[in-house]
């Protein structure tokens, strides 16, 4: 098989996949979720409003279309309207994603870029006094909350010290910049103890590999092997684990964004949560689980490239 | 190694120095940076169902009354109309005459981006939008059996594809230009506070039709000030409306609020723009209240220890001008019984729970000692609470409470079922179910805690099928009714009495006193119902809550309340203060 | 008779796999430790369960909101009650939840797993596409949507965790019963005429029951770590103490200063997390070195 008609072969997969997103995507909020409209109407509903509301809503169609409805807006992206903000969604969504972005891909990158030179050092000098010093502050760092930290370096960073704005966001250029930098420290403290554990996991099992012991016998210097050998060959699933965060990137930060003030997706699904808000909730699902599907594609391919013999699985 | 050495000195520099650049504040602007906790859900008047929406929406749209700013208790003035309506002499019928040269502000909705005036018949149409049941208005209620013919006309109008807004209602009228004329289906003067909530503010029917779904991030209105369009984000600037009226600072007050009359007769606004920080996380907004970059703020529940000791504030923050205000809040916070279930319907047992709970305890750990406990429905500052009226069967009073459980058939709790007290999630009622709880145990009531998600209780409530829990009413306007209503029969669920109470006795008082316009007469009315509710203890009245906001030492003008939603307009800024003042910070 | 041989030899050898793995445990003074302290937990937990300690962690011992002092050891709540206790009391909740999630994830793991791999065809594509199509969802929404629908509680907490857990586990035994259906000793047993089912759970199951060991420990460190985070969700326990309500607590309490809550959830949280890692880093190492770290 070539590369081309296995890509066209994993882009096809893309298809039922998402229509079984928008299966459970239905069952979930369409069929089983309690009734909105008590929470939409207020508290002085009437029953004829309750019957109106639903047919507004389109609640009281067959199951099929409301389906079909569904499965419509994953391709048209077409998410109708917020229930809360009375927004369209879609609108929401791009309005968020700036914003969200602004924190998670510096962060993204700044995790990522220290978690993998921690791992290799670590890996380096495993079993050693530094492996297990790591192991146990990365893994107390795991352990406190995450809003322990956000409350601390709210109140220490920002108000005490005053190096940080407490909170807000200014959408211009340079301008975003003051407000990012606090959350983007705080939850590089936050998800660099996994993220060490797990690069540390993918390097060790490279060094571990017969050929890491030929070259080691060989007489190559341990350095050597560590960079030229191993990291090389680990490189393909860190850069899959890498990639497949990418999706994730527009999620935001659930806790943060709401903390920080920042008007993200992050906070929009946080708050969808909080009021139930059904559409949003659907089309941030939908939404994710497509960036997913689309960024497995990608790795998948990338694989296939560096390891052509994996396109026969 | 000597590589990333490097890398990582350069980005620790560059981090210090983007540190170093928090913004300072310009204190000459005059600007008041105020917060909002929850999230402004848009500009739509008729879906303005909460408290912090309906503040929003009223810098930019008006009705055609409000309240007095500087009354208390509240009272009713004309806004957009001329005067207090004039009313028939059965109360069914009530004139408007609006003021004449109001103009909207101006937006490209308009010919040439100019606003128009503003006539009756933008009045008749925000009523009927408000009516039109395609735009599943949140504030129906409000006119939902009130006037003649409108609720025919939602009805028929359902059914076709777009209402017909032409066509005439004989409840709601321009009888010219300047005059619109109210027919009531019955005596019901509680109408006209329905006046001067957001729903019936008047909209433009050129906006509407231009930004069709997107209306509701389009404001545009006749208020003080103007909002562009509403982005979503967490920041929200208005501007001052050029075209605003000229509408005065009033010039008389109650004695209590005399001391806010120094800008009496000055041009509203006083202050040229206004930022809203949407911030629903306390720490951030309180933070930033003692760094003086907020105006004013409420003190955080957990932040009150610190803050104020005896009803004072702290050293810390007098030095740095900050002044507390304390106002009683119009609500009451209960504990409801369900009376679809038999159970609650022995009025013995509900009086012994509620000798059974520790009210001063729960105050202390819930609300800081600020909250007054309940009595009866009523709230203080409403005509028919009863003035150092005790409720008999208010506890702590375990020896009577025991005493009473033994007489309403259930010695010790014995053959008492076990009941279920449900919350909807979050921190604070969870701790307030276990302390419940833990009261009822004194007694040997067995209570189990069932927590849900918000939407899921919600659903539980209105489908009645809860047994108890615990909720609180925040008053829509300052009148009995609209407490005394949540426990008057045909208002059970879906509707706002959720404790499905339903006695014809009450019912038949209730509405003949609601008919009523307002007198001594109707006061003895409520008072005697608001009696008759306490000690039958027809659902367990927990407290009224305070206010106690924070105010920096240059903001003026300012006092909580609950119902003057446009008090923006009213407050203003003294930016020398504010310069000086801000040193100490 | 060969067929029992057969199994005699993978038992075996699988036995002194496991006596490998209990040696270099025990050699190791890093994961005897940690070994020491899961058991620890367990016993806590067990205790608690039956009552034993921690039983009166509901009374009130003091003033609310006391600060830690030789007579509260961690302090009190807001209703007076011990932290100390409620922190032990927590345990058990912990445990339970681990226990209960994991169990949910091998249930289901394996059976799918082992299902899809060894009869291959639409069987395993329909199971592939149903694990696909469950991770494609973020774990985050797939657990509110559960909570909305089962209501709040403990049970809540864990089958919400055991359903949207349970992939990584069946991906890897798919693949795992995929190259031992073809083994020499499974085509044995075939040609003796055993069923499927059988081959399956006798046969192929105890060579592959690392896999499901090693899962087994990080599952359960999962599902401790998400029900903190479920609980700042309001979704989690409900009507006894757990580590997760206790931080939640203390999310508005920090405020006022009363931050022994969190020390007392955090540290309690610290020493078994840590303690899995370990173990789960040496229960790889000793079992499966080439397995990858999912």
């Amino acid at each position: 098989m070539n590369l081309y008609s296995y890509i066209l072969r994993r882009l096809l997969y893309v298809i039922p996949v998402l229509l079984g997103v928008c299966l459970i995507v239905f069952v979930i909020f369409n069929v089983v979720a309690p009734d909105p409209a008590f929470l939409l109407l207020g508290r002085h509903a009437t029953l004829q409003q309750i019957a109106d509301l639903h047919h507004e809503l389109g609640m009281d169609r067959p199951f099929l279309i409301q389906y079909l409805d569904i499965v419509k807006s994953a391709f048209t992206f077409d998410f109708g309207y917020s229930w809360s903000s009375k927004q369209q969604i879609w609108e929401m969504f791009k309005a968020g994603a700036i914003p969200s972005l602004s924190i998670t891909l510096p962060l993204f990158m700044l995790v990522n870029f220290s978690a993998i030179s921690i791992a290799l050092l670590v890996a380096f000098y495993r079993g050693k006094l530094i492996d297990k010093i790591v192991l146990i502050v990365s893994i107390a760092m795991m352990s406190i909350p995450s809003l322990a930290y956000i409350l601390f370096g709210q109140w220490f960073f920002a108000y005490k010290l005053g190096w940080f704005e407490i909170s807000g966001f200014d959408p211009s250029i340079p301008g975003f910049i003051p407000y990012v930098i606090l959350p983007i420290l705080l939850y590089v403290m936050i998800s660099i103890g996994p993220d060490t554990r797990f690069y540390r996991a993918i390097i060790l099992d490279e060094v571990y590999q017969d050929y890491v012991r030929t070259a080691r016998a060989k007489g190559v210097s341990e350095l050597s092997v560590m960079f030229k050998h191993v990291l090389k060959n680990a490189m393909i699933p860190i850069l899959t684990y890498v990639i497949i965060q990418i999706p994730f990137l527009l999620l935001g930060l659930l806790l943060a964004e709401s903390f920080f003030s920042i008007p993200g997706l992050g906070g929009m699904v946080l708050k969808a949560i909080n009021t139930s808000d059904f559409p949003v909730i659907k089309a941030m699902t939908i939404l994710s689980a497509l960036g997913f599907i689309i960024f497995g594609i990608i790795t998948d391919v990338l694989y296939t490239v560096v390891d052509p013999r994996m396109r026969l699985k | 190694m000597k590589m990333r050495n490097i890398l990582l000195t350069v980005m620790s520099t560059t981090l210090l120095i983007f540190a170093s650049c928090t913004k300072k504040q310009d204190t000459n602007e005059r600007v008041l940076n105020l917060v909002s906790i929850t999230e402004i859900k848009g500009y739509d008047p008729i879906m303005a169902n909460d408290l912090y929406s309906g503040r929003e929406i009223s810098k930019i749209y008006e009705g055609l009354l409000n309240y007095h700013w500087l009354k208390v208790p509240y009272e009713l003035q004309p806004n957009l109309a001329e005067a207090m309506p004039e009313a028939s002499k059965d109360g069914l019928t009530y004139t408007f005459k609006i003021r004449p040269g109001i103009k909207f502000q101006d937006d490209i909705a308009f010919p040439e981006g100019k606003g128009r005036e503003v006539l009756a018949s933008d009045f008749v149409y925000s009523i009927k939008r408000l009516a039109d049941s395609k735009n599943q208005a949140e504030g129906w209620w409000v006119l939902d059996g009130k006037l003649k013919g409108l609720n025919e006309w939602r009805d028929k109008n359902a059914k076709l594809p777009a209402a017909n807004y032409d066509e005439e209602v004989e409840g709601v009228k321009a009888t010219d230009k300047y005059t619109i004329q109210f027919k009531l289906k019955k005596v019901f003067p509680q109408f006209l506070y329905g006046l001067a909530m957001p729903y019936t503010y008047v909209v433009a029917k050129e906006a509407v039709d231009k930004y069709g779904k997107e209306f509701i991030n389009h404001p545009v209105g006749t208020g003080p000030y103007v909002l562009p369009k509403f982005d979503q984000g967490k920041r929200i600037i208005y501007t001052k409306n050029p075209t605003f009226r000229e509408k005065f600072y009033p010039s008389d007050s109650s004695p209590e609020l005399k001391h806010l009359l120094a800008d009496a007769g000055k041009r509203l606004p006083l202050v040229d723009k206004i930022i809203v920080n949407v911030m629903i996380e306390s720490q951030p907004a309180w933070l930033k209240l003692n760094k003086g970059e907020i105006d004013t703020y409420s003190i955080p529940k957990d932040n009150f220890a610190t803050a104020v000791k005896d009803n004072k504030l702290s050293p810390e923050l007098i030095n740095k001008g900050l002044a507390l205000s304390i106002t009683p809040m119009l609500d009451l916070t209960y504990t409801a019984f369900n009376y679809d279930n038999k159970l609650f319907q022995n009025t013995k047992l509900r009086k012994a729970m509620y000798m059974a709970f520790d009210e001063a305890k729960s105050n202390e750990l819930f609300y800081n000692n600020t909250a007054f406990p309940a009595q009866s429905v009523i709230p203080p500052g409403i005509a028919g609470n009863i003035k150092g009226y005790i409720n008999p069967f208010k506890g702590p009073n375990l020896e009577g409470a025991k005493k009473m459980l033994a007489e309403a058939g259930y010695p010790d709790g014995k053959g008492l079922p076990e009941i279920t007290y449900d919350i909807a999630d979050s921190t604070t009622s969870r701790q307030m179910a276990e302390f419940f709880q833990k009261q009822m145990e004194q007694i040997g009531i067995k209570i189990k805690v069932q927590a849900s998600p918000w939407p899921e209780f919600l659903a539980k409530q209105k489908k009645r099928s809860l047994q108890m829990f615990g909720a609180a009413w925040g008053a829509d306007y300052p009148d009995a009714e609209n407490f005394l209503q949540l426990l008057y029969g045909p208002n059970a669920s879906p509707g706002a009495n959720s404790s499905n109470y339903n006695n014809p006795q009450f019912n038949k008082d209730f509405e003949a006193a609601v008919a009523m316009q307002d007198s001594p007469e109707r006061t003895a009315r409520y008072e005697k119902l608001n009696k008759f509710l306490a000690e039958d203890v027809v659902v367990m009245f927990n407290n009224h809550r305070q206010s106690y906001s924070l105010t920096q030492g240059w903001l003026r003008n300012y006092h909580y309340s609950d119902l003057n939603l446009d008090y923006v307009q009213y407050l203003n800024l003294d930016t020398a203060k504010k310069a000086e003042l801000l040193k100490k910070f | 008779m060969a067929a029992t041989a057969v199994t005699n030899t993978v038992t075996n050898q699988s036995k002194s796999l496991w006596r490998h793995a209990w040696s270099t445990i025990i050699g190791n003074r890093l994961s005897c430790i940690a070994l020491i302290i899961v058991v620890f937990y367990f016993t806590l937990a067990l205790l608690t369960f039956m009552g034993v300690i921690a039983g009166d962690w509901g009374k009130e011992i003091g003033p609310s909101y006391s600060p830690p002092s030789a007579e509260y050891i961690f302090g009190t709540d807001i209703f007076g009650r011990s932290v100390f206790l409620k922190m032990i009391k927590g345990a058990e909740t912990a445990i339970a939840i681990g226990l209960a999630t994991s169990a949910i994830t091998i249930v289901i793991g394996t059976i799918l797993g082992m299902i899809a791999g060894y009869f291959g065809g639409i069987i395993d594509e329909l199971i592939v596409w149903f694990y696909t199509t469950i991770s494609a969802i973020p774990g985050i929404m797939l657990l509110v949507a559960i909570a909305f629908i089962m209501g709040k509680g403990t049970s809540t907490v864990f089958i919400s965790l055991g359903i949207t857990s349970w992939v990584g586990l069946c991906r890897i035994l798919r693949g795992e019963v995929m190259r031992h259906k073809d083994r020499e000793y499974s085509q044995a047993a075939s040609a003796l005429g055993a069923g499927s089912f059988r081959k399956l759970f006798k046969h192929i199951l105890p060579n592959i029951t690392h896999v499901i060991i090693i899962n087994f420990s990080l599952t359960f460190e999962m599902a401790i770590k998400s029900e903190v985070i479920l609980s700042y969700l309001g979704l989690g326990v409900q009507g006894r103490p757990s580590w997760g309500t206790m931080i939640d607590d203390s999310k508005l309490e920090l405020s006022r200063g009363v931050w022994w809550q969190l020390a007392a959830a955090t540290f309690a949280m610290f020493f078994i997390v840590l303690a899995f890692n370990v173990l789960g880093d040496a229960l790889r190492d000793a079992l499966d070195p080439k397995l990858k770290g999912k």
